[in-house]
């Protein structure tokens, strides 16, 4: 059975605030390396769609809007693990 | 090159792609919500914070160490608290938004006003957190994250606060029974820029303060 649009809305609403206390108890957490890079790459992704589709309604409108703005949350992650795994190289590449 | 050069280049390069792009927008590829001239705005704050992101990866490059220690000294419960502010300010404007279509402008003002208390609380968490951390020493001069740090964290708390009046500005409109379920694109235009600035914190809180 589809989701009215107000129960999809909070259901939203409560993975957003989800989300975010994960993101929390990662930040929080003696852990280190690689696996909090995708935790972190991951939450901006979903977070980002969920709001671009459904606060903002872009899914289903314009569609060279919600290209745009879906892309921003693809591009982003992906800057996030680029940095952490080639970080050295992406220094080299911006020194004088 | 200097890593800020290479940024504002990058940014320069992106806002004008932004601007060679929006022309091509077209009605009849899909509603566009609010007005067009709110995306011309939206896409502007994107591409201002896609610099400032593109700030923070390239320092970040650089200087791997201070980024993996910079996040323990900044208040995760404060981070936390003001992101779970931002989104939930973004769900009360769409309530509205719902609500309004509902032709409900009462109920609609009942939400925007809950999301105007989390953009106070928002403030009022933020001023707290930079009065603390100037009790600890810690300021734009502390290393390389924190001047990061207060460049997203002060440019996005600009945002919010304008962004605040802008929402006492639909407020008083929904009140003034300015919108009706068939024309409240002021109100859409609104809600799609409020949702914007809560998209640039939900990038900045994990950057600032999850990943160590």
């Amino acid at each position: 059975m589809a989701l009215n649009h107000r129960t999809l809305v909070d259901l939203v609403w409560l993975a957003l605030a989800g989300m975010t206390l994960v993101g929390a108890l990662v930040g929080e957490s003696a852990a280190t390396g690689h696996a909090i890079t995708f935790v972190v790459a991951f939450v901006i992704a979903a977070k980002g769609r969920l709001v671009v589709d459904h606060f903002m309604e872009l899914r289903g409108a314009n569609t060279r809007l919600h290209r745009l703005m879906a892309g921003y949350f693809h591009v982003i992650p992906l800057l996030v693990v680029l940095t952490d795994f080639f970080g050295d190289g992406i220094a080299r590449l911006t020194s004088l | 090159m200097s890593a800020a050069s290479v940024a504002a280049s990058l940014g320069t390069s992106l806002g004008t792609s932004l601007g060679a792009f929006l022309p091509l927008l077209k009605r009849e590829e899909g509603r566009i919500p609010g007005n067009f001239g709110i995306w011309v705005g939206i896409y502007c704050e994107m591409t201002e914070f896609a610099l400032m992101f593109v700030v923070y990866f390239l320092a970040r490059a650089h200087h791997p160490e201070a980024f993996a220690a910079g996040p323990a000294r900044l208040s995760t419960l404060a981070g936390t608290v003001n992101t779970l502010f931002m989104v939930s300010s973004s769900y009360f404007v769409v309530r509205g938004m719902l609500a309004i279509r509902e032709a409900r402008p009462r109920v609609t003002l009942r939400w925007l006003a809950l999301a105007f208390l989390c953009a106070a609380g928002y403030l009022v968490v933020k001023a707290i957190e930079l009065r603390y951390y100037g009790e600890q020493d810690i300021t734009a001069r502390t290393g390389i994250f924190f001047t990061v740090y207060y460049y997203l964290a002060f440019n996005h708390l600009v945002h919010v606060g304008w962004g605040s009046l802008g929402l006492l500005w639909v407020m008083a409109r929904t009140a003034g029974g300015a919108y009706t379920p068939e024309d409240h694109d002021g109100l859409e235009a609104f809600a799609s820029y409020w949702h914007t600035i809560d998209l640039a914190w939900l990038v900045i809180f994990p950057l600032a303060y999850v990943w160590h």
